[in-house]
């Protein structure tokens, strides 16, 4: 406390304090007690340095008051009439133009050994190397129709094994066979429309892989019809126990497709 | 390898941070310490030759380096993005503050001070926005400024003083011409602060 009245130059307060903690210390014989001595020395000695600021500074006498004045006119204040009104807020009736402080850094900019800062002209790449993209799942579109054509539907990309998943899409395909066949139980699907996905060659490749599962595992046959196409329907459970004895009637036959043909 | 530096100087030096010698070795030199001074000196020679800037080291024992400017300032309107210029109106004023009040001054001066400009640190200004963290934060990191707390003040106090890049950047006679020129007065007038401004430098 006392600090301003310790730092008026005219004072000897200062001194006046130092000496009487001397005293004092003589009669110091607690730990907690030369802190609190030590702590008035630091405070002390802030004090003492101030004050030789204030002195070095009093023998050129600077003005803030009048330098803050100068510099605002410098801006360009507007200095308005003030009607003396009830001041009990800070709120001076003159007012700076908008482009006061823009003025003061043109000035300043002068006197500044600032390197002007890099920026590409046309903009640049950002800086960091791109942060490797998670390889996003895959959401196949379904494409449908409620015709009686078969119908890919979605394919997401599983997290199982390969081999889970073609199971499983096995399993969906023979299912899909099997629900058509129930609506339409004498109508055999002709193979072709079963297997071929208008919009994707690859995946009519995939249906057909899948579709060779079923019939190897005695699920589906395919048969010739009137005009030697191939048709497709599933064998009904009953039917399957004959299948295994007349293994030997299984034939292999290649069905080829390209790209063109399937266009 | 040289140009490399010079570009990441270059960059590095955007937002008026500091540069590190830690940094330029990690990203840049790497396997090339054993003639990490070759290069940095090449690097500082592009720089005054192709940019007219300087590599300038600001902390010999923890070597951080900043750019400045070796070209005398021309006269002329200055390309500056965003608020720098009315940032730099701002710096300049309060550094003449310091150094007139013989190089360091208490935060609360400096406030009192500001607010004669109607620039008020507790309120947010229409150029400066959040004022006290310009001069506090900002400024203390470019080391335009250094603050320091004042031991054993309650509530604390701090006192500012010129930061390492102002001392390269701004020479103090400069600024007491600034004064001089503001006030309509010669330099002379205040003799001590211009005895200081024209010690020699190191």
């Amino acid at each position: 406390e006392n600090r301003e009245a310790m730092l008026n130059s005219k004072s000897n307060r200062l001194t006046e304090a130092l000496e009487e903690a001397n005293r004092l210390f003589d009669g110091v014989c607690r730990a907690r007690e030369a802190a609190l001595d030590a702590q008035f020395l630091v405070i002390a000695s802030n004090i003492g340095r101030e004050k030789a600021t204030e002195l070095h500074s009093e023998m050129s006498a600077f003005d803030s008051t009048a330098f803050a004045e100068d510099l605002l006119t410098f801006m360009g204040i507007n200095r308005t009439e003030v009607e003396e009104t009830d001041d009990s807020e800070d709120v001076p009736g003159d007012f700076l133009p908008s482009d006061a402080w823009q003025k003061m850094g043109e000035e300043a900019a002068k006197y500044f050994r600032r390197a002007p800062t890099f920026h590409y002209m046309m903009g640049s790449f950002k800086s960091e190397p791109p942060v490797q993209k998670q390889r996003i799942e895959r959401q196949k579109k379904a494409s449908r129709g409620r015709a009686e054509r078969a119908m890919p539907a979605q394919l997401k990309e599983m997290e199982q094994s390969h081999q889970e998943a073609t199971e499983k899409e096995v399993e969906r395909i023979l299912r899909i066979l099997q629900t058509h066949f129930e609506n339409d139980p004498n109508t055999p699907i002709s193979f072709f429309d079963f297997v071929i996905d208008p919009n994707s060659f690859a995946r009519t490749v995939e249906n057909a892989f899948h579709v060779s599962f079923l019939i190897r595992d005695g699920l589906a046959k395919i048969k010739l019809d009137e005009d030697e196409l191939p048709i497709i329907e599933p064998i009904k459970p009953s039917e399957r126990v004959e299948e295994d004895s007349r293994a030997a009637e299984r034939n292999q036959v290649v069905i080829s497709l390209n790209r063109k043909d399937w266009k | 390898q040289v140009s490399e530096l010079v570009q990441f100087l270059l960059v590095k030096d955007q937002k008026k941070i500091p540069i590190k010698r830690a940094d330029m070795l990690k990203n840049i030199i790497r396997e090339y310490r054993n003639v990490y001074s070759e290069i940095v000196k090449k690097a500082d020679r592009t720089l005054q030759e192709v940019f007219g800037l300087q590599l300038v080291e600001i902390d010999t024992k923890r070597h951080i380096y900043i750019l400045i400017n070796n070209l005398p300032q021309a006269e002329g309107q200055y390309l500056c993005r965003g608020k720098e210029k009315e940032k730099m109106g701002l710096l300049l004023v309060t550094l003449s503050f310091i150094f007139m009040k013989g190089s360091s001054v208490k935060d609360g001066a400096l406030w009192e001070f500001l607010h004669l400009l109607r620039v008020y640190p507790g309120k947010q200004h229409s150029v400066f926005g959040d004022v006290k963290k310009l001069v506090t934060e900002e400024f203390v990191r470019q080391k335009y400024l250094e603050v320091t707390p004042i031991p054993l003040t309650d509530p604390p106090e701090f006192k500012f003083q010129w930061g390492p890049r102002a001392e390269k950047e701004t020479p103090k006679k400069d600024v007491l011409n600034f004064v001089a020129k503001i006030q309509g007065k010669d330099p002379t007038f205040w003799a001590s602060q211009y005895a200081e401004a024209n010690k020699a430098t190191t």
